[in-house]
């Protein structure tokens, strides 16, 4: 497989151990990508969240257990297995910086994406996305909305780097040479924790390019070398530990 | 048999590999993404000038500062605001949501009367008005007539409120039940006058006992940020966290250690550890340290904390070094579910403080000011916050309290979020007159006889003076981002008008007029509040407390073991006491807390076998109150014994993000009365499984 690399590479860094949980990550990631309300969240398959807080532990008997909450995003691989299945080429990784695209009117629902991406990171719009109550007044101007049928996931708030790089254009300045913290995704300014760190990993000018080099970051399943652009970050053996198998022991 | 969408994909993709050269292909599947994307209806988008501006929400169970985003003068998109220290940057799960709950389903559009079981009819403000100056005529300067209870613990509007019903002769104002309530009786137990609050800010271990504090004890999104920015990522930790509490919440997975206790013993936990600091010389010159050493040592020995609460004394011993060898540690206690719990609690907590040296410290617990009154005739706040609504209702439906001819309810749902819940529902049942000043149809305003819809905060001023918990005393407000939505009016514009109607004078004409006195009064700059940043004061109460002995002797039992004990516990994501789940939390439901229509609630394995049930177990919980049906989930993060169960669900009002999903555990909590101080409390709730 191809590995692609551009000069800039967008890298979110979750500090497992300063989530808390709380979910406000998801509901910023709602709201900012219109994601429509759903009135059953029982069904895990068939929901919808860009973003999914997983709620791991260390599988010990009370009073030995420990909790940790994983948040995830598409990992925006380098070596995204689900942009190669696709049949219309309806996903793509071909911008600067390694933002996996998806492109929703092209896509025919195959799901062929869904089956190959290994975090589960991708979602199918099983219903059709209803605002109900004058809630479609609080869209947000950023994302088009989505019919059901199609496949969706996270972008890293794709817009909003668009908007970065015009500010940078604006100001004169190198758009593809963002400062630190010019672009942020929304799951990062809803999160009370700061768990959320976000940057060009290949700009030592960027928090992130440290973070990444912590001894205690982590990629999930790096194992099968799909180089997320996503990294973790935890003081505890076993939470590292889980991150190659972490959906074999995961709960919602 | 039509073709379906699925079979044509099918047959669509499986000619792909094949065909791929061809552009017939291409051209079909461009058709058939057209085709399957077909939809009726499609939302626009509003396009215009993107705008930010600071607000408050006052969604959440704790005020939360927020940037509101707009796009063309609506909004869609909140984001923490970091420059205003109230809740610093951040948001919670609820207030995420804010713009989209403007728009939610189950907001009421304008004012209404009732007309029959469940039957509204629109009416004008000026009619509903009419009808309640007629209710309130009637009981003017009567005592026992008139009751008000608020929601909302740090509005300036519960001032007004207040100050409404005492120039209407009436003594029956109250606040929600909260963690508040038993802060400030164990503060004017113990001697000291003001609001409690903690420094976490500068501790550098903190000691949370039952408090929940990173999802519903005190300001629970400025409680994430302080304990977030000890812990930089990749970097040294600066502050110790620690949890006591019998379930293994988002507080106790956050914290370096958990220790798990049975539920409702936070003040046996605390005096247990009393005990080794006094042993090791702590003292304090306060007049009854004498009377509370006694108590301790004879009382709370290793050996007897052991057994009621399930902790060994040789790790309180190390707990109660830990804390003495810390150069700034605080303990902060409180109720796994934000209220309910009680005085001593905090008592005992305080005490542990005090031993330590820890009040009014850089770090430590803090007695604050009150900020001063707007409304001449309202009540003290602590003294407000110290009235035990749950008591006075349990007496009307006990029948030893006359039942008002009138009762108004601010920005709460007393019918559906207190304990024991059918019978308060019951008490309410009983008012003749039942007024909400609800947002939302939730089970209070769908049971009152009129409805005067209040505006969200992001259509209205508003303010928030020190939410309970923050570690000095503060004040926010904010101005509307956008036009009301709906017919509806300030709940303190009504009151002004109704009043002047009746010839009360509360000092203000407006909303607006009555937030900036109030900013004015305690000093701070209304145009710097209203464009996002908090007033702080750095003032402290001065004057010793006391260890209130006497109290804690009587208010302290040893619970008597051998039962499954309940432990509710409360997720924002799950709504709060006011707001039920938001439509966009729906999908962040745990699936082990609500599973299709049916309610989860956690045992541990070893509980799970002495009770006989296996995993999805339906069982029947009853408490004194009533009756809960759930399933069993096993999780580990249990203690022994202990059933742990989640708020928020089994509502039957609201919409249908939250109507009819799983059952409301409030209903099986029993109401007791605290022993010393005379407060309800319903933290140790026992309930039998079947
Ligand atoms: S980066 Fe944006 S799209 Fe991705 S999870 Fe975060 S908020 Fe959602
Ligand atoms: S907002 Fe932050 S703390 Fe909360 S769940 Fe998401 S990542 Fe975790």
């Amino acid at each position: 497989m191809q590995h692609i690399e551009f000069d800039t590479k967008w890298t979110m860094v979750v500090d497992i151990d300063k989530c808390t949980g709380c979910g406000a990550c998801m509901v910023s990631c709602q709201a900012e990508n219109n994601i429509a309300p759903m009135e059953q969240g029982s069904n895990k398959l068939k929901t919808l969240t860009w973003l999914l807080v997983y709620e791991l532990n260390n599988g010990k008997d009370f009073p030995n257990r420990e909790v940790a909450y994983l948040p995830r995003p598409c990992m925006q691989c380098g070596h995204p297995a689900c942009v190669p299945v696709c049949p219309v080429v309806a996903t793509t990784k071909d911008e600067e910086g390694g933002i996996v695209s998806q492109i929703y009117p092209r896509c025919i629902g195959c799901r062929y994406c869904m089956a190959a991406c290994p975090y589960h990171a991708r979602y199918f719009g099983w219903l059709d996305p209803v605002w109900p109550g004058g809630m479609d007044k609080a869209l947000s101007p950023t994302t088009s909305t989505r019919p059901r049928g199609v496949v969706e996931k996270c972008n890293f708030c794709h817009s909003r780097l668009l908007n970065a790089r015009e500010r940078a254009r604006n100001e004169g300045m190198d758009p593809n040479k963002l400062p630190d913290g010019w672009y942020k995704p929304a799951c990062l300014e809803g999160c009370p924790t700061g768990a959320i760190s976000f940057g060009d990993s290949k700009n030592p000018e960027h928090k992130v390019h440290e973070l990444i080099k912590d001894p205690n970051a982590f990629r999930i399943l790096e194992s099968i070398g799909m180089e997320p652009q996503v990294y973790y970050i935890s003081r505890r053996d076993w939470v590292r530990e889980q991150s190659d198998n972490h959906l074999a022991e995961d709960k919602h | 048999m039509g073709i379906d969408r699925r079979t044509f994909i099918q047959l669509v993709t499986g000619g792909v590999v094949g065909s791929l050269f061809t552009p017939v292909i291409w051209k079909s599947l461009d058709d058939a993404s057209i085709w399957s994307q077909n939809w009726s209806w499609i939302p626009r988008l509003k396009y215009g000038a993107i705008t930010e501006q600071a607000s408050l929400s006052k969604f959440g169970a704790s005020p939360c500062a927020e940037i509101v985003k707009s796009v063309g003068g609506s909004p869609y998109l909140t984001k923490g605001n970091g420059e205003n220290e109230m809740s610093k940057g951040g948001v919670d799960p609820i207030s995420a949501s804010g713009p989209q709950l403007m728009y939610s389903p189950s907001r009421i559009n304008g004012p209404m009367k009732k007309v029959g079981d469940g039957k509204y009819e629109s009416i004008s403000w000026e009619d509903a008005e009419k009808m309640l100056s007629e209710k309130l005529a009637a009981v003017k300067g009567q005592k026992g007539k008139l009751a008000v209870v608020s929601g909302d613990n740090t509005g300036t509007t519960s001032e007004v409120l207040s100050g409404f019903a005492t120039e209407m002769g009436s003594s029956d104002c109250y606040l929600m039940p909260s963690e508040e309530q038993g802060a400030a009786v164990a503060l004017s137990s113990m001697g000291g006058k003001g609001q409690i609050g903690y420094d976490l800010d500068n501790a550098d271990l903190v000691l949370f006992v039952g408090a929940d504090a990173m999802d519903s004890w005190g300001p629970v999104v400025r409680n994430q940020r302080v304990y977030s920015e000890s812990r930089p990522t990749g970097g040294e930790i600066t502050t110790k966290y620690f949890y006591a509490g019998s379930f293994l919440n988002n507080t106790a997975a956050a914290s370096d250690k958990w220790i798990p206790i049975v539920p409702g013993t936070g003040a046996i936990f605390c005096l247990g550890l009393a005990f080794h600091l006094l042993k090791s010389g702590a003292s304090a010159s306060v007049s009854d340290f004498d009377d509370f050493k006694t108590l301790v040592m004879s009382r709370f020995t290793p050996d007897k904390v052991e057994k009621a609460i399930g902790v060994t004394g040789a790790d309180m011993a190390a707990i109660a070094k830990q804390l003495s060898s810390a150069s700034a540690p605080v303990v902060v206690a409180g109720s796994e579910f934000g209220a309910g719990a009680g005085a001593a609690d905090v008592i005992a907590a305080s005490a542990v403080n005090m031993l330590l040296g820890r009040i009014n410290e850089k770090g430590g617990m803090k007695i604050l000011p009150n900020l001063p009154k707007a409304v001449e005739s309202a009540i003290d706040r602590s003294e407000l916050a110290a009235k035990d609504f749950a008591g006075y209702l349990a007496g009307i439906a006990a029948g030893k309290v006359a039942t008002p001819d009138v009762m108004m309810v601010y920005a709460a749902n007393p019918v559906y979020s207190l304990p024991q819940t059918e019978a308060m529902a019951s008490a309410l049942a009983k008012v003749p007159f039942l007024v909400s000043f609800s947002t939302f149809m939730d089970e209070t305003a769908s049971t009152a006889d009129l409805i005067m819809p209040n505006p969200t905060s992001y259509e209205c001023f508003e303010d928030a003076q020190t939410p309970y918990g923050v570690g000095a005393a503060m004040l926010s407000a904010c101005a509307p981002v956008t036009e009301p939505m709906y017919n509806s009016k300030a709940t303190v514009d009504v009151i002004l008008s109704v009043a002047s109607g009746m010839g009360i004078d509360l000092g203000y004409e407006s909303a607006e007029l009555l937030f900036q006195a109030k900013a004015e009064k305690a000093g701070a700059d209304w145009d710097s509040l209203i464009e996002g940043a908090a007033f702080v004061s750095d003032s402290t109460e001065s004057g010793s407390i006391k260890f209130a002995a006497s109290v804690l002797s009587k208010a302290v039992s040893m619970p008597k073991g051998g039962e499954i004990a309940f432990a509710p516990y409360s997720k924002l994501i799950n709504g709060s006491s006011t707001m039920a789940i938001p439509p966009l939390n729906v999908v962040l439901v745990s699936k082990n807390e609500l599973y299709g229509k049916d309610l989860l609630v956690q045992v541990n394995a070893k509980t799970a076998k002495k009770l006989g049930k296996s995993e999805g177990a339906k069982v029947k919980l009853s408490g004194a109150g009533g009756e809960c049906v759930a399933r069993i989930h096993i999780n580990e993060g249990v203690m022994n014994d202990v059933i742990a169960a989640p708020l928020g669900f089994g509502h039957t009002a609201w919409d249908v993000y939250s109507s009819g999903k799983g059952d409301n555990i409030s209903k099986i909590l029993t109401v007791s009365t605290e022993s010393g101080t005379g407060l309800s409390v319903w933290t140790s709730s026992f309930v039998s499984i079947a």
